[in-house]
């Protein structure tokens, strides 16, 4: 049967957003981790994906820029169809596009204004007169690190290098920003700080933004909107007090972080616990 | 039973085609990474990398079989009382032979190990797909400077290998075995002919070129976690190894039978 959300977007159209998943499956090998879906990411909007660990996050969002092509399905960008797009074309689309990755991803071997230069390098012809050195200064005093030019990630903390990281992606002013989980790793002062870069750069710069997070407080801050995936399928769709209040048992459960009792079953917590009757070793 | 082993030989396959794939890309990436003055500060990076820091340890492994030739070859020599020759025989072997092959197993373990660790590192931290999502083909940014260089340099440091395989041969038959010193360079010069040098050195370009795209390739399919990365290290020096050995086999086939062939002309010309 049908959920809610998927009689909702069965007939989603290339034209609904600026990115549109039509029907995407993606399964590795016998495995599928998205389940026909079907999303559209709305213009200037923040969208976040929630769901527990292993429910294809990370998977999605890598759809949304071909960092991985659906198994079947289809992929637009500005109502262009773009999984089918041969690499060289896609290298040119993902100027429009700004990852930051779960671990922040920097190049170890490149400073960190290095990292920032290196997809401005990439896309324009710089000289020494091009003001490159400028525009890498203010991107990393948007995330508050000017400073740190010549660092190298491995000097850096792991708040620091998100937002080094924030500051790469951003380099060339996307119209579309994707986050893998921003604030994992992160100490909640440190996440908090994340989180309200991220709401800087949307509301100053009107971008685009899909975050894919199981950290409640951090979506619950950026998001417009909120998608809940299970098991490879999206269970609930809508915004922060929508999600609050939904009846649906298993996103209750994982919004306010409670086990179920399936899972509890799994863990034979309720069982009987055995202690090992062994004698302890006699160290000399 | 039956069927698992069929899972396994399509799993098999699969992972050769996919080498394959690699091996056709790395080759078109490469090409066209020569004709691109934006990749040469790349390539030349690459080459201080793998070229300039591996100098010291090929010549030493260079230097130590000229000198362990010298000594194993000796008591034969002397017996017949041939010791004299013992330049051809060190000098014949350590640059057709021993000189390129050990040689490339060394810059196998030293540079491809490296190469692996590092592509693989990247990959587990999703640095390479940070290099795709900017725009950036890794195939052409990680790959092409790496096996460019290893190409390219893999023959000159073969050079110095042979180069130091001739001195370590020489100072032991003449500091430690006492063999004269002029007859030994004298039978050597006319042992060793300019076809023995050159194909140790066109050896060379395919020692190189396989143990980049094999170490390449391992750190680009290198698995999740520091198990996995080491995983891949040990692979990619073993297949480079085995690589070695039948690529210096099937190229001594082939020049074995373009010298007969075509050497004797030379006094034509």
């Amino acid at each position: 049967m049908r959920t809610e959300t998927e009689e909702k977007y069965s007939q989603v159209d290339k034209n609904d957003g600026i990115i549109v998943l039509q029907d995407v499956t993606k399964k590795f090998g016998k495995n599928v981790v998205l389940d026909n879906i079907n999303l559209s990411v709305e213009k200037g909007k923040t969208t976040v994906v929630i769901g527990p660990s292993g429910c294809g996050k990370t998977v999605l969002i890598k759809h949304l820029i071909v960092l991985l092509r659906p198994s079947s399905g289809r992929v637009y960008f500005k109502a262009q169809r773009i999984d089918n797009l041969e690499d060289n074309q896609l290298h040119k689309l993902r100027m429009h596009y700004g990852f930051l990755f779960q671990g922040g991803a920097l190049f170890d071997s490149l400073t960190v204004a290095e990292n920032i230069m290196f997809p401005i390098k990439r896309y324009y012809k710089t000289t020494k007169a091009s003001g490159l050195e400028e525009l890498v200064n203010s991107k990393l005093a948007m995330v508050g690190l000017d400073g740190f030019q010549n660092y190298y990630p491995a000097q850096l903390s792991g708040g620091q290098r998100k937002r080094v990281a924030l500051a790469r992606a951003i380099a060339l002013n996307p119209e579309v920003i994707l986050y893998d989980e921003p604030t994992t790793g992160l100490d909640p002062i440190r996440s908090d700080i994340i989180n309200e870069l991220i709401l800087k750069l949307q509301k100053g710069l009107g971008l685009t933004s899909v975050a894919v997070t199981h950290d409640m407080t951090s979506a619950y801050k950026i998001a417009d909107r909120i998608i809940m995936l299970h098991h490879g399928k999206i269970i609930a769709d809508g915004n922060a007090d929508y999600i609050r209040n939904h009846s649906d048992a298993v996103v209750q459960r994982f919004i306010n972080g409670r086990v179920g009792d399936e899972e509890l079953e799994v863990l034979r917590i309720g069982g009987a616990i055995n202690h090992l009757k062994l004698q302890p070793r006699n160290f000399t | 039973m039956i069927a698992e082993f069929g899972d396994r030989v399509i799993a098999d396959m699969e992972k050769t085609g996919q080498f394959a794939r690699f091996i056709r890309r790395t080759m078109v990436v490469s090409m066209a990474s020569c004709f691109r003055p934006a990749m040469y500060p790349l390539i030349w990076t690459q080459m201080y990398i793998i070229g300039v820091q591996s100098v010291l340890v090929v010549m030493i492994t260079g230097a130590f079989v000229g000198m362990t030739l010298a000594i194993q070859a000796y008591d034969q020599l002397a017996f017949m009382g041939l010791e004299e020759r013992l330049g051809v025989l060190i000098n014949i072997s350590g640059v057709k032979e021993l000189g390129p092959v050990l040689a490339a197993v060394m810059l196998a373990g030293r540079v491809g190990g490296a190469l692996t660790a590092e592509l693989g590192t990247m990959k587990v931290t999703e640095q390479i797909e940070a290099v795709k999502s900017m725009g950036t083909d890794p195939m052409r940014y990680l790959v092409a400077p790496r096996v460019l260089a290893c190409l390219l340099l893999t023959p000159i440091l073969i050079i110095y290998a042979d180069l130091m395989c001739s001195l370590g041969g020489y100072f032991v038959s003449v500091y430690y075995l006492h063999i004269n010193s002029q007859p030994y360079w004298e039978y050597s010069a006319s042992g060793v002919e300019l076809w023995d040098l050159s194909i140790g050195i066109v050896k060379g370009f395919f020692f190189g070129a396989a143990i980049a795209a094999i170490s390449c390739y391992k750190g680009f399919t290198c698995k999740e976690g520091a198990h996995g990365v080491g995983r891949a290290c040990t692979e990619a020096f073993v297949a480079s190894f085995i690589s070695i050995l039948a690529i210096d086999f099937a190229l001594v086939v082939i020049f074995k039978a373009v010298y007969n062939t075509l050497w004797p002309l030379r006094s034509l010309l």
